[in-house]
């Protein structure tokens, strides 16, 4: 028997009231924990992704626009960059290497990249960290497709599987139609960069071109003049069949291109980005980003709504805390009673004050146990949410320091919210609270 | 046999009042010239309901505080202890029955005894034993029960091993027996009465129950204590 047992049996008895309390500051902390959680994980998520190129060109209506669809997948750029810009490009300053990229089509709400191989040898999706395969190897070929690691896991797919693309972004899949004359052979699987190129697929440019050369052929030769081409449907092409050596400029669209300067050996940064950045910024026909910089520019933009959830995190805190004392006080009738027996008993004032500040100290310890519990469970979950709808790899973990900082910060609260009961407790008349209860 | 004051010896180990006033908030007060219980002596403070015989017992457990004068507990000026001493004091040597037991609910019978005696100041390594040799003296057989499981005679007993349970120097009842039948009341304070003799200790009774007055050693009729402030 120690002061302990009391404090066990006193929160025992008053067995529903205590489960609430301690609920509502474990939600507490779970919800403060996975926010925080996730506005650094997400922070470094998307600066994950950049990797190692210093700029993108693009023709989407602005540069955070052209990062988040061209390096995040959000969506299908809409507007297409011209071959003989992409060479303008390639051609007007020695690049470490300048890597064209087309988006648009999507295998079961997994995106597409048609690019070349150097975007699987030359592009590193986190500085320093090139991508590696799992199995198989990079395309060499025209309908050659390489899985990456999330996109592989969701769909179950491995070397030598054939799968079909769909005309459009995941978003649009539903709408979109299936490249069923040209089967895709899966001839490699990635491993898991943690940045969104985990759930997409890699192939080639020239297959790409080839199968939207075709599509487009055979609808200019079944439309009539004048009339809007019709939606097609399964079984209703005509098939013409086009070789790479039929392509025509006009056939060679692609929607960004990814230029990396060059630098000295064991540095990432280049004195000519800015330098070229302007000049590259000056042709109106296109769209430049610095992609770094534009992820930083959209961290500051969430920052004021990140620090709002973080104060409505705090805010239910609080309020748990809250909750503690007014039940506490609540139950203040059968306490005063209890507290009368302890003192006459030999229980000092103090020791009764102290008594029920670790009470509620006791549903602060509870609650904040469970409450980093569920947040881990939370984050995790959230992990995958953000994962599957907005391909942001976030680590689903909770660093030591925010959870020593919430836990602690719940005990203390509820510890201080102990104090009110406490001093009730303290000042509770013994002989009033002794007699028969009427 | 009525009783009003008794003189005192100030070195007696039992219980000694001496001047002892206390003011009611109505205008009325308790007035206590002289009392001395002996140890082992058992005495019931007799009179009608409100008349301050609850005032009186918690003059002598030290949770109400008179005007003026002096309580000695087993030799100790009680009303010199202040603070957390005065309450450890209490818990070692005076036990409390009362007439709605208020025994803690959510504790069991053995753990409402052992906590007693762990406010008491009893060893860890005590605290069981003692208790656990009180309850089977006083024929509790499921001490592991809650004591909210138990009847209200069983929960009576357990109140009565709480009180007596430390040998304490005195044993204080306050209506005892005020919502039992007659034949139940007698029981209740025979049992009372034999846990204190065992125990050792002086037993204050209070009770508005003339029935009771030929089970005591002494009675003390409390009416003539009590008067209005300005008769004082």
């Amino acid at each position: 028997m120690n002061d302990m047992t009391i404090v066990i049996r006193s929160l025992r008895v008053r067995l529903l009231t205590s489960s609430m309390t301690v609920a509502m500051v474990a939600i507490a902390v779970a919800l403060l924990l996975v926010i925080m959680s996730m506005r650094e994980a997400a922070s470094q998520a998307f600066r994950r992704g950049t990797g190692n190129v210093h700029l993108l060109v693009c023709a989407d209506a602005s540069p955070l626009v052209g990062v988040l669809n061209g390096m995040f997948y959000a969506n299908a750029p809409a507007n297409p960059i011209a071959w003989t810009k992409a060479e303008e490009i390639r051609a007007s300053f020695p690049w470490q290497w300048a890597i064209p990229t087309q988006l648009g089509d999507s295998f079961q709400g997994s995106p597409v990249m048609a690019t070349r191989s150097s975007f699987l040898s030359q592009f590193e999706p986190v500085v320093g960290q090139p991508f590696t395969f799992a199995a198989g190897r990079a395309f060499t070929s025209d309908f050659e497709v390489v899985a990456g690691s999330q996109a592989a896991k969701e769909h179950g797919l491995s070397a030598g599987d054939e799968i079909v693309f769909t005309h459009g972004s995941g978003a649009s899949r539903a709408g979109g139609h299936e490249h069923a004359d040209h089967p895709y052979s899966v001839v490699g699987i990635l491993n898991p960069t943690g940045s969104a190129h985990d759930r997409a697929l890699f192939t080639s440019l020239e297959s790409s071109w080839i199968i939207h050369a075709e599509e487009r052929r055979e609808a200019q030769s079944t439309e009539p003049e004048g009339e809007e081409p019709h939606e097609h449907h399964e079984g209703e092409h005509d098939h013409a069949h086009v070789d790479v050596d039929d392509l025509t400029d006009a056939d060679k669209l692609i929607t960004g291109i990814l230029l990396r300067l060059p630098t000295r050996p064991g540095s990432d940064a280049s004195a000519s980005i800015a330098s070229q950045f302007d000049r590259l910024r000056r042709d109106t026909a296109i769209t430049v980003a610095q992609p770094a910089q534009q992820i930083g520019r959209l961290m500051s933009i969430v920052g004021d709504v990140d620090w709002l959830f973080l104060a409505m995190g705090v805010v239910v805190l609080v309020s748990s805390a809250i909750s503690i004392m007014l039940a506490m006080i609540a139950s203040m009738e059968l306490r005063r009673r209890q507290v009368a027996v302890l003192r006459v008993l030999g229980a000092s004032a103090w020791r009764v004050f102290a008594l029920t500040v670790t009470e509620s100290t006791l549903i602060g310890l509870v609650g904040s146990f469970l409450g980093a519990t569920i947040a881990l469970g939370g984050c995790e979950l959230a992990s995958a949410i953000l994962a599957d709808r907005i391909g942001i790899m976030v680590a689903g973990t909770i660093d030591l320091r925010s959870m020593a900082m919430v836990t602690l910060g719940a005990v203390l609260l509820s510890s201080l919210a102990g104090i009110t009961p406490a001093i009730k407790s303290y000042r509770t008349s013994v002989a009033r609270h002794l007699r028969p209860i009427a | 046999m009525i009783v009003a004051a008794i003189d005192i010896s100030s070195t007696s180990l039992g219980v000694s009042l001496s001047g002892v006033r206390f003011a009611y908030r109505r205008g009325f007060a308790l007035f206590v010239p002289s009392l001395e219980v002996q140890p082992g002596e058992q005495i019931l403070l007799a009179g009608a309901s409100g008349s301050g015989k609850s005032t009186l017992l918690h003059l002598i457990a030290g949770i109400e505080d008179p005007s003026h004068g002096e309580i000695r507990i087993a030799g100790t000026n009680f009303l010199a202890l202040r603070g957390a001493k005065r309450d450890t004091f209490r818990g070692r040597h005076i036990g409390m029955i009362f007439q709605t037991f208020n025994l803690l609910q959510g504790f069991s019978a053995l753990e409402n005894v052992m906590l007693a005696l762990m406010l008491g100041g009893f060893d860890s390594s005590d605290q069981r034993s003692r208790a656990e040799s009180t309850l089977t003296r006083l024929g509790i057989e499921d001490s592991h029960a809650p004591v909210e499981n138990l009847s209200v005679g069983q929960q009576q007993r357990v109140a009565v091993a709480r009180a007596v349970a430390g040998n304490p120097c005195v044993v204080l009842a306050d209506e005892p027996t005020a919502s039992l039948d007659p034949a139940n009341a007698r029981k209740a304070i025979e049992l009372i009465k034999d846990a204190a003799r065992t125990a050792g200790a002086a037993l204050i009774v209070t009770s508005h129950d003339p029935s009771l007055i030929g089970a005591f050693d002494r009675v003390l009729d409390i009416g003539p204590l009590i008067a209005t402030e300005r008769a004082r």
